[in-house]
């Protein structure tokens, strides 16, 4: 039986403008195993998201739990979820959300520099260098283009070697070739360094390229998808 | 083309704009009216303060005057005077002899004047507290103040009591009854008497040789070119002396000092308004980009800008001078009196050119300081402004520098806009520097106007039981037992004594004693030369001097002081002495002359080496005070009279210590003869003359430090409102809370740093120039270390505080997901 790295009962996030209240995840159970491949879809504001900020700790339930590798979120107070975030999940942003401040290179080892790790610069490189961005490094994100930014974005998620990536459309401003090149590298980055992958995306060709797909509609989950077939 | 009528659209969206984003607003509204605030309180305040200065030398000089004349005038010269433009008043005043004795007390002495109605009514009336009865009309009245009455042996007397006098002038030495016409007190010299025009009229003394003329000018600041006009005009002998005060000669120097002050106040000003404008607009990039999208021009988003900036500035001007005017008129004069400051003589009065200076500043602050966010706004097509993401440098490589990890973010964060830095920086810079020059200046208000006692004793006792004719009427007022309760009083330091006996100058013709009594004939008219010779002959012990001893440390001090120092061994060895003399400069033959004189019966030598003319020893005037060493007194006599105490305490101005001696000197039986000087009662007669000067002083001080600090929280709250967006992202992929608190931290402590060390270098330089051009009396620069270091503290505290308390407020408890959904 395969290791289930999220599982996710009874989830409920409610917002509450006014007199109405949006459900935009409606208790949803749902998990996904160990170096799985799992995209999400759905249309705008059926709580894919919301779905995937919950388990990167981003943001917290009305109700229902949330366990990622093995620890309750709802158990951990800000630093401990900072920390979370910092060595479990690497998210790669729709909108990059790369530091503008810092080059490439920073931004990259920024979450191992809050950590205080050694840094293993061979690993960065070798990332660097399959990503095609080691002429790019010393450079700020402004002067980088779309495509070039969410690479950065994705080497910047697997730097801490996290359990799970997490990915929030990282096609969503990206064309076409471009989009199914990052996808790829996500696919093939994520099997190397034996990590989980979810990925939200509106893009059906996209989601065919994982192991499983999960629809969800109005914050409950439609359809989980087939069984999972992970390469060992 | 027929013009597009858009103006309403444009207001009705500025307007909107306004109000819907209150919260962005609200910091650009706030920095408006505390620019307001602030200048409007500190010239407010800053006028107050020049007012209490002027009123400190209208006190210390005794009457409001800017020049004053000497060794007499004519006719001719007054009517010039009072002919010129630039004067406002001239008041006349003569000496009129002095009070040798009273009824109550044999040994006074105080001196007359006679003060003209100008001078009277016009001059001193600033410098007067009370007045009773009336300036004398009649030859035998008088007007005096209770310390003269005092020095008189009787200070119970009141406004028609009646006095009887001994007073000399040149007509000779006379005794006579006077009404007491009128009693003052204020500041000034309080121990003359005031006689009236008849009086002086027979006093032998007249306008021409001894009349003073006191000048006030219309103009508090003067050219120096005014004061050599007016002095040109006048076309004084060589022995009249044309002396205009130190303030009025410094008084442009002191102008420019106020000005280049109220520069930097402006400075400040437009500098808080241009940063918080700056950041205001490249914050909306992205919103004026969307407007440009949706067509509008840039001479549109000109408009529109033009018309929020509007609606928020002339709001924040008209509450912030509002609150001004609240705060100058109730709050501060409150705060004043609840610390038990009067604020009697330098109220805070509204002016309304002030009011005008504090609107058009403001108001010019915000129209060039809009320019060029405008710029910013306006040049930047829809698409850039799109991708704009607030202050982010571009084009040039960027290297990787070296160091800990939060210290080279903060160091990147702050050298990431440079000139934004740069500007918060010096406002920051400008406001401690600011603070430090006031303080500099107030903290020395003392001594640049406060001249230090002889031989800068805490407190100096002096025996006059002394009379004019009779040697042997000097009295051993100072005791051993009197030294001994002194010297044991908690607090004294050291103890000087200064020790004399009377000796007998015989007259020598063509030697010392005859130049010295020739001397004092020329000063006293009414003698005859030939008679007083003769008496002098015949009577030398009326004539008698002084020998005084000095011990060591005394004669380093005098000799230093004297134009042709001595030697000292010949000064121990008693083979040379010094003269005290009180007077303008007199002969070079007194020097190297042999003094021949009696002391108990047998006849002694002794060479003058030098003159002192500023040793103050209780010597006497007519005969010679001859100033000898310690060990050559002792020679001379095993019991010398002590003349003088000088006192040294372990504090200055020690209260306590004060009153007790005070006490000791009241219990002596020599009270009425024992002549006292306190530093600690000059420098409270100083304190009064100030008013509450030092406080409105310190109130601009502070309040500048205050608005620059809250530049630098507004532009550091709106900065951080800037950067929300990143510090969403860094929390998003892992930073704590924790750390981003330490990360800010740094960014303030490099902030306050940084403007410390500008402070230190530029603002040390700009305060030594401020400093020196108000230091008319020339006393050594001294850096107000304990305000400064106390400044710096806070300044450091406000400065990591305020960027952890401004995001922790934006934050909030919104999840992070929230926040980076802000911008998306």
């Amino acid at each position: 039986m395969k290791k289930m790295i999220v599982q996710t009962q009874a989830l409920k996030k409610y917002y509450h403008t006014g007199n109405q209240t949006v459900k935009a995840l409606d208790g949803v159970d749902f998990e996904v195993a160990e170096r799985e491949f799992v995209s999400i879809i759905g249309k705008s504001g059926s709580g894919k998201s919301t779905l995937l900020h919950m388990i990167g700790g981003l943001d917290t339930p009305s109700s229902g739990t949330v366990v990622v590798d093995g620890v309750n979120l709802e158990a951990l107070n800000s630093e401990q979820l900072a920390l979370f975030r910092r060595r479990k999940v690497g998210f790669v942003f729709q909108q990059y959300n790369l530091i503008p401040d810092l080059n490439v290179y920073d931004n990259i080892t920024f979450p191992l520099e809050l950590d205080g790790a050694p840094i293993d610069r061979d690993f960065i490189q070798e990332l660097l260098d399959t990503l095609q961005l080691s002429d790019k490094r010393d450079m700020l994100p402004a002067m980088l283009s779309g495509g070039e930014q969410q690479r950065v974005a994705i080497i910047r998620a697997l730097a801490t070697k996290p359990a799970i990536i997490l990915a929030d459309e990282p096609t969503g401003n990206l064309d076409v070739s471009t989009s199914h090149d990052v996808i790829g590298l996500l696919k093939i980055l994520s099997r190397k360094y034996q990590q989980t992958l979810i990925v939200i995306t509106h893009d059906s060709d996209i989601a065919q390229m994982a192991d499983r797909i999960v629809q969800i509609e109005d914050g409950k989950i439609l359809a989980k998808g087939s069984d999972c077939h992970v390469s060992e | 083309m027929l013009a597009n009528n858009n103006q309403a659209i444009i207001n009705k969206l500025a307007k909107n704009s306004v109000r819907t984003n209150k919260k962005q607003y609200a910091i650009l509204f706030v920095t408006i009216l505390l620019s307001a605030l602030m200048l409007f309180c500190v010239f407010t305040i800053g006028m107050a303060y020049l007012d209490a200065s002027r009123l400190q030398n209208t006190r210390l000089n005794g009457a409001e005057y800017d020049i004053a004349t000497m060794n007499g005038f004519t006719s001719e010269q007054l009517h010039t005077l009072q002919q010129n433009d630039a004067v406002q008043s001239v008041g006349m005043e003569s000496y009129a002899g002095s009070i040798k004795g009273s009824e109550f007390d044999d040994t006074v002495d105080v001196g007359l004047l006679w003060r003209d109605d100008v001078f009277w009514d016009t001059l001193m009336a600033p410098a007067r507290t009370a007045l009773k009865g009336h300036y004398p009309q009649h030859k035998n009245e008088l007007m005096v103040t209770k310390a003269l009455l005092k020095a008189c042996g009787n200070e119970n007397l009141s406004v028609g009591d009646r006095l009887t006098l001994t007073y000399e002038n040149n007509t000779g030495i006379h005794t006579d009854d006077f009404v007491i016409s009128g009693l003052w007190d204020g500041y000034g010299d309080t121990t003359v008497g005031f006689v009236s025009k008849a009086f002086y009229d027979e006093t032998g003394y007249d306008l021409k040789n001894d009349g003073i003329l006191c000048i006030k000018l219309n103009h508090n600041y003067v050219l120096p070119t005014t004061l050599q006009t007016i002095e040109k005009s006048l076309d004084f002998s060589d022995r009249q002396i044309f002396a205009p005060t130190s303030y009025i000669e410094n008084s442009l120097k002191l102008l420019f000092g106020i000005c280049g002050l109220a520069l930097v106040i402006c400075l400040s000003a437009y500098l808080l308004i241009y940063n918080i404008l700056y950041l205001s607009v490249s914050g909306k990039i992205r919103y004026y980009g969307l407007l440009q999208s949706l067509g509008m021009t840039k001479k549109q988003l000109v408009r529109f800008i033009t018309k929020q900036m509007l609606l928020i500035g002339v709001s924040g001007i008209a509450i912030g001078n509002l609150l001004g005017i609240v705060l100058c008129m109730t709050c501060v004069p409150y705060v004043l009196g609840v610390f038990g400051i009067s604020t009697e003589n330098t109220a805070l009065q509204f002016n309304p050119l002030i009011l005008m200076v504090s609107i058009v500043v403001t108001g010019l602050s915000i129209l060039l300081g809009m320019r060029k966010p405008i710029q910013i706004a306006t040049r930047v097509t829809p698409v850039e402004a799109t991708k704009h993401r607030a202050a982010i440098s571009k084009g040039k490589g960027y290297k990787k520098k070296k160091g800990a990890f939060f210290w080279r973010m903060a160091f990147d964060q702050l050298g990431k806009d440079k000139k934004k830095t740069l500007v918060v920086l010096l406002s920051l810079a400008t406001s401690l520097s600011v603070f430090y020059c006031l303080t500099t200046i107030i903290s020395s208000q003392g001594e640049r106007t406060v001249l230090p006692n002889y031989w800068n004793a805490d407190f100096v006792i002096q025996n006059q039981t002394q009379t004019t004719e009779d040697i042997n009427s000097l009295q051993p007022a100072i005791t051993d037992t009197f030294v001994k309760d002194i010297e044991g009083l908690d607090g004294i330091k050291d103890v000087h004594l200064v020790e004399g006996v009377p000796i007998v100058l015989p007259y020598v013709s063509d030697g010392f004693s005859e130049m010295w009594i020739r001397n004092y004939i020329d000063r006293t008219p009414y003698l005859s030369a030939e008679e007083v010779i003769a008496d002098y002959r015949a009577n030398p012990s009326a004539y008698y001097g002084m020998l005084i001893g000095i011990d060591d440390e005394q004669f380093e001090y005098v000799n230093q002081s004297l134009n042709h120092p001595v030697d000292k061994q010949d000064f121990l060895d008693g083979k040379i002495c010094l003269v005290q003399y009180e007077g303008s400069e007199i002969p070079a033959e007194y020097l190297n002359q042999t003094v021949p004189f009696n002391f108990q019966g047998t006849s002694y030598e002794i060479t003058v080496g030098a003159v002192s003319y500023d040793t103050q020893y209780s010597g006497r005037d007519i005969g010679a005070s001859l100033i000898v060493s310690q060990a050559y007194l002792d020679s001379l006599t095993a019991a010398p009279t002590t003349l003088d105490m000088y006192i040294y305490y372990d504090k200055t101005y020690d209260e306590a210590l004060e009153k007790k001696l005070t006490a000791l000197v009241d219990n002596s039986p020599y009270s009425n003869d024992l002549y006292t000087e306190s530093q600690y009662e000059n420098m409270k007669t100083i304190q009064e003359s100030q008013g509450n000067m030092m406080a409105i002083g310190t109130t601009i001080a502070l309040l500048l430090l205050l608005v620059g600090v809250l530049n630098y929280a507004n532009t550091i709250a709106s900065s951080i409102q800037n950067r929300k967006r990143t510090f969403a992202v860094m929390e998003g992929i892992g930073m704590s809370r924790k750390q981003l608190q330490q990360l800010l931290m740094r960014e303030g402590v490099l902030y306050a740093a940084f403007s410390v060390l500008m402070t230190l270098t530029i603002g040390t330089a700009i305060t030594y120039a401020c400093f020196q051009s108000m230091n008319y009396m020339a006393v050594p620069f001294k850096i107000p270390v304990l305000p400064l270091i106390g400044a710096m503290i806070l300044v450091l505290l406000i400065c990591t505080l305020t960027p952890v308390l401004s995001y922790k407020k934006l934050a909030g408890n919104r999840a992070i997901v929230e926040r980076l959904r802000d911008y998306e």
